[in-house]
């Protein structure tokens, strides 16, 4: 009896998930604390570095919009680079935290709960950033409408065969449902920030967004079926958002887009990047905001096996992609693999991406690396660099090189790309920030949740082992 | 004008969210009727404690999914092959494979749509107002209190529902009066 008796818990849920030492009250203040309390030195610092970058944004936006886009490097015969290479990149960064919030509540993954509302706010600004580049290179932003289907004068619909208007309508509804999933998370605690401002305008500004929750049984009745749907939406919609992202090279004719591997390889290649994203900005955050005791080293050494796992189906599709090349003996895709990639112009920044996504999560095969946080936290950096050569490397070698030596031609940036590229990263930061300083970062109602349900099972387990 | 018709309702807190989810369901043994618990994380065995029929929000998501999806291809269909026909390449005018992508994001739009209005709607949110929220210690109910409302609507007297509260647990009572929901 007793053998059998002693494992109600979970074997995957080890109960250091959270320290036992905190109630109810005690996790949220802790959890609330960095809302109410004045922003340190280094928060007013890093916001200033952001802002600074933010200011390169508008810089180059403005030149853009009163130059054209000839200011921008990309040219015949690269006609898509930085546009669509961060376009690509920053949606990638946002689908870990769909993935996170979404994917992990599905499989009852409790370790999720203290990091979903990071990862959320993080695809969100993600993907605020990534639709900026499509916007900006159709030249006339202001006319972006033209991309949906409205009754124009001109008479005239969207080609709906052209994976550029399916990727409208999934960025798009991605970000409305990303947004709306945030939220939907994000109403009780507000009315947690509601119910414990100190002063009348925080209180009206946290009440207007609680929307007057009162955390009613008959509401929660209702909240908690919702959100799991919400949940079970989002993981096909992030699956098909970067299938549809790889699209728009797949359904092309040009040798290194042109391969069916691409839906499954863009998505494992996202989540790789969206982890590693996550890790880089958990790390400093955790340390600045004390939480510690919520977001664990359990969690941190979770995310670096899901980092591993998708770096190897990265590795996986980088060899098949050779593999067809070779087999396939088509001399383009054969000199677009073995020659120009590997030895082209371009070949630093791919065997830079070799480095990054082939050999350093490598690295997470050992405990001791995937519990070293100054180790992590490098080699999350060194992914995200990586995964951006990728998508350098796909976009610019198979366009600068196709077909005919005489069509051929070099891709280089101009100081209007950096300016962009940088300044987006800017606009995530400082976007970041401020989630950080004004809303709890992490679902305090779901801790307090998982908190309970630990202790009944801790329970539980201290009596059957009598 | 019409008179405002004032109601009141006896609040109740509790200590911890297992004796809450208890005394609700003797409560409602008892026969009172709409009572409502408010708590900081919804409570295991909340929603049978109170009765509560299922949750329609499935129903009215799904509804959204599939006005999503018949809108998608009665859009594409009507817009690409008899409005507006384009031949390229000599592909087919009505080609569904390539009606998927838009059809799918359209389905999970509307359905998130559904499901997101529809706890709105169902829940009465936003109500920036209500009586409970007279009750200044009523505010811990978002952070770590386990509260138990009963309307008294039914006609018992206060006093008798303050005393049966007491009797299953509640570490304190105070009744709230507001206007009638």
């Amino acid at each position: 009896m007793a053998e059998t008796a002693a494992t109600p818990l979970d074997p995957l849920e080890p109960r250091d998930l959270i320290p036992p030492h905190h109630d109810d009250k005690s996790l949220n203040e802790t959890l609330l604390d960095h809302v109410w309390r004045k922003p340190g030195k280094g928060w007013f610092m890093l916001f200033g570095l952001t802002l600074s970058a933010l200011g390169l944004l508008v810089v180059g936006v403005t030149y853009t919009l009163a130059r054209g886009i000839g200011v921008w490097g990309n040219n015949q015969p690269v006609g898509w680079a930085f546009d669509i290479i961060n376009f690509v990149w920053w949606v990638g960064i946002g689908h870990a935290g769909t993935l996170i919030s979404a994917i992990l509540l599905l499989f009852q993954q409790k370790w999720r709960t203290s990091i979903n509302r990071f990862a959320e706010a993080m695809t969100l600004f993600a993907v605020m950033c990534a639709g900026l580049f499509p916007l900006l290179h159709t030249g006339r932003p202001w006319f972006a409408f033209w991309l949906f289907p409205y009754p124009s004068t001109l008479g005239a619909w969207p080609q709906f065969r052209s994976p550029l208007v399916w990727d409208v309508f999934a960025i798009s509804t991605y970000l409305t449902v990303s947004a709306l999933f945030w939220f939907v998370g994000l109403i009780p605690d507000l009315a947690a920030l509601r119910d414990s401002s100190k002063t009348k305008l925080q209180r009206t500004i946290y009440g207007l967004f609680a929307l007057g929750w009162r955390g009613s049984g008959r509401h929660w009745h209702n909240y908690k079926i919702a959100y799991l749907l919400l949940a079970g939406l989002s993981t096909p919609l992030v699956v098909s958002v970067h299938t549809i992202v790889s699209f728009d090279f797949a359904v092309s004719l040009l040798p290194g887009w042109h391969a069916t591997i691409f839906p499954p390889y863009f998505v494992a290649g996202a989540v790789f990047s969206g982890f590693a994203m996550v890790i880089t900005l958990i790390v400093p955050a955790r340390k600045y905001l004390g939480l510690r005791d919520v977001i664990t080293d359990r969690h941190l050494e979770n995310m670096n096996k899901v980092i591993l796992a998708t770096g190897l189906i990265v590795s996986y599709g980088y060899m098949m992609e050779h593999f067809i090349a070779w087999y396939s003996q088509n001399q383009f895709e054969f000199w677009t693999f073995y020659v120009n990639r590997a030895t082209g112009p371009y070949a630093g920044v791919y065997w830079l991406m070799i480095a990054c996504n082939v050999i350093t999560p490598n690295i997470f095969w050992f405990k001791k690396c995937r519990t070293s946080v100054p180790i992590m936290w490098v080699a999350s950096i060194a992914v995200n660099i990586g995964m951006w050569c990728e998508r350098f490397i796909i976009i610019v070698t198979s366009l600068s090189q196709d077909f005919l030596p005489s069509s051929w031609g070099i891709y280089t940036p101009t100081w209007v790309d950096w300016c962009i590229y940088i300044g987006t990263l800017g606009l995530f930061g400082t976007l970041f920030l401020l989630f950080l300083k004004f809303v709890p970062a992490v679902a305090i109602s779901e801790v307090k949740e998982l908190q309970l349900e630990l202790k009944h099972a801790a329970h539980q387990k201290s009596h059957g082992a009598h | 004008m019409e008179a405002t018709v004032l109601d009141s309702w006896v609040l109740a807190e509790f200590e911890t969210p297992d004796v809450l989810v208890d005394a609700t369901r003797q409560m409602r043994e008892k026969g009172f009727q709409g009572m409502d618990t408010y708590s900081p994380y919804p409570l295991h065995g909340g929603s049978e404690a109170l009765g509560l029929p299922p949750s329609k929000v499935p129903f009215i998501a799904l509804c959204g999914g599939l006005t999503g999806l018949t809108t998608a291809l009665a859009m594409q269909t009507w817009m690409n092959t008899y409005d507006y026909p384009l031949n390229i390449g000599g592909r087919p005018l009505l080609s569904l494979p390539a009606w998927v992508p838009i059809t799918f994001e359209l389905s999970v739009l509307f359905a998130a749509f559904g499901i997101f209005f529809g706890l709105l709607g169902l829940s009465r949110l936003p109500q920036p107002y209500h009586p409970v929220f007279e009750s200044d210690a009523f505010r811990t109910a978002s952070t770590h209190g386990f509260w138990l409302s009963v309307p008294h609507a039914t006609g018992q007297d206060a006093a008798a529902v303050i005393d049966q509260l007491k009797a299953l647990g509640a570490t304190q009572v105070t009744v709230v009066t507001g206007e009638k929901e």
